[in-house]
Order: structure tokens, then sequence, then C-alpha cells
């Protein structure tokens, strides 16, 4: 990759022109993930599995509602992550993930269920201290699409070897239409070691956050 | 006599020197490899391997030590394959006399 692109898309990354979700969304060859995303407003449990190192098959369940808890959905589907491309440079890797999902909706707003697809794109930078992810997944059904777009930075407080936890901060953007067309920010504490990855956090309103990765 | 002694003293060297080369370790320089959890794959893939004894992932230094089984020899293709399929490029492949215990007692100096 010649500098002038990387710079370009380091830069198309930091501005946060696409955006959603955290570090690499499948695990290795042959393996299984497990997810999880915890707030007032957003909850999603899903898991998936690696058939490649680029491609993963899983299922998720998330609920989105507004603040004030009056407006509620349901999303359950089946979602197929597949990594586009990565960049493998000396010091840092970057990659363009596409995570599309096709299911079905409820919510307290219309009755029954509706279909829903929901495709979406992550793009990601990272270096062993330093992390930028911006993603964006749009999740359409007749009459009750939204979208949830996200930008994060992150910054280690130290290196570390292969086999000992590693801390950051992270900062989250988060915007998901569903509930405003206000960005969120919440900074949150995370730690990656191994075969997990968990963070926490509260939002500027003071709303817990708690999110996790787990690869077997 | 005297070619009996130089006989043995051959095979005492050959003998030697294949336990050198079955002992060997791959010193693997990768590029792409920045944490740990996305780098666990490629200390999977690499153990599953029938003739690999242990392997170690050194993020600072962007190697991976893959150590030899006794009496087994590592295979420099194989090692290049599984580290490619779990989506990072190799740099370069070195054979090295040191175990993987050996090589981390040497980090452990450098600090």
């Amino acid at each position: 990759m010649k500098p002038t692109l990387l710079f370009k898309f380091v830069f198309f990354v930091m501005m946060g022109f696409v955006t959603q979700l955290s570090a690499a969304p499948l695990g290795y060859k042959n393996s299984w993930m497990v997810m999880g995303d915890f707030s007032k407003t957003y909850q999603e449990l899903s898991v998936n599995y690696s058939t490649t190192a680029n491609d993963a098959f899983g299922v998720s369940v998330s609920a989105m509602q507004t603040n004030d808890s009056v407006t509620k959905q349901q999303n359950a589907e089946a979602v197929y992550t597949r990594k586009v491309a990565r960049w493998n440079l000396p010091n840092a890797q970057a990659n363009i993930w596409f995570i599309g999902g096709l299911g079905s909706i409820t919510g307290n707003t219309f009755g029954g269920s509706k279909a829903m697809a929901s495709p979406g794109l992550q793009v990601d930078y990272e270096t062993t201290r330093f992390y930028s992810m911006a993603s964006a997944r749009v999740y359409a059904a007749q009459g009750a699409t939204s979208n949830i777009t996200t930008a994060r930075l992150g910054a280690s407080f130290y290196e570390v070897d292969y086999d000992q936890p590693q801390p950051w901060i992270v900062v989250e953007a988060k915007r998901m239409t569903f509930v405003s067309n206000q960005y969120e920010f919440t900074p949150m504490l995370r730690v990656i070691h191994n075969r997990y990855f968990v963070e926490a956090g509260a939002n500027l309103s003071g709303q817990l956050r708690f999110n996790f990765m787990y690869n077997y | 006599m005297k070619n009996m002694k130089l006989i043995n003293l051959i095979f005492a060297i050959s003998l030697l020197a294949l336990s050198q080369a079955a002992l060997a370790s791959m010193k693997v320089t990768v590029n792409g490899m920045v944490c740990s959890f996305c780098a666990q794959g490629i200390e999977k893939s690499l153990l599953k391997l029938d003739e690999t004894k242990a392997v170690l992932v050194d993020l600072k230094n962007k190697v991976v030590i893959v150590e030899a089984k006794e009496g087994k020899t590592l295979n420099e293709k194989l090692i290049k394959e599984e580290i490619t399929d779990s989506g990072y490029d190799v740099v370069s492949i070195e054979t090295i006399s040191q175990t993987v215990a050996q090589f981390k007692e040497r980090m452990k100096g450098k600090k």
C-alpha cells in the first residue's frame, strides 16, 4: 500500500465517514466469537463462527429503546461478516469489514413482525498503542428503518507482551437514529487479553455501558 | 584402528548436527500483529502442526518463534502458509538455535 493511500485511508477513518462495532468482528479460522453490547438504549448479544480468517457466520439478537423507554424495537437476524480488505504494516493493521444481517424486527409502534436487512461497513486502523474505527449500519425494514453510526478513538497506556492484559482508554461517538439524531459520547476503559476483550464506561448523561468479546 | 576412530568421530559429529537441526526453532517476522486478541489465531494454528512443540508471539518485536518437537523438523512453507491464512504477512523466516524458553529469557534480559 502506498504511503499516500495509507494516509488517505487513515484520514478517512479519523473523519468518521463510515462508522459501528469494536475490534475485529470475527475471530481466527475455525473459532467462535461471542459479543455483547449493553447500554440503556441498546443491547445486543451475538455469536459467530469463522469458517476462514475472512468469513464468519452467526446470529444476533438486539433491542433498542428510546431514552424515555416509550418506543422499543427488537431485532433477530442471521449475520454474515466478511473481511473485505486488510493492510498489514510493520507496526499497524488496517481493515475494511462488511457486516450484513437478514432477519426480522418487532416493536411497540407496529403490530407483528417485519422483514429486516442490515448491511454495514466498518473500517479500522490500529497499532499496538493507537486505535481508530468507524462504522455504519442500516437496519432497513418497511416503515421502520434506522441506522447506527459510530466512530472510536483509543490509546493504550503501554505496550504489553502477548500474554499480558492491555488496558486502553477509548472514546466513542455513536448515533442511533432510532433513539436520537444526536451523537452520544462515551469514554470507556478497555482491557484486551488473549481470548477476551471487555469495555466499560458511561456516556455523558451517566448511562452505563458494557461491551465484551470472547474468542475460543 | 585409526579408521575406526575417524568413523566414530564423524558419526558423533553427525549425530550432534542432526540433534541441533531437529531442535532448531524458526523466527518469523510478521507484519500486522498489533494485539494479542487478534494475533491468537497465529498461535493456535501453529500449535496444531504436528512438528510444533511451542510457539511464542512477540508483539513488541513483531516476531513469532516456533520451536520444533524433538526429532521433528519444522516446515518453513507450512509455517508461512498458516500465518498468511491467519490474515498476516510474513516478512522473513530464519532458523535460530534458541528454544522458545531461551528466547523469552533473552527478551526479559533486554527489558
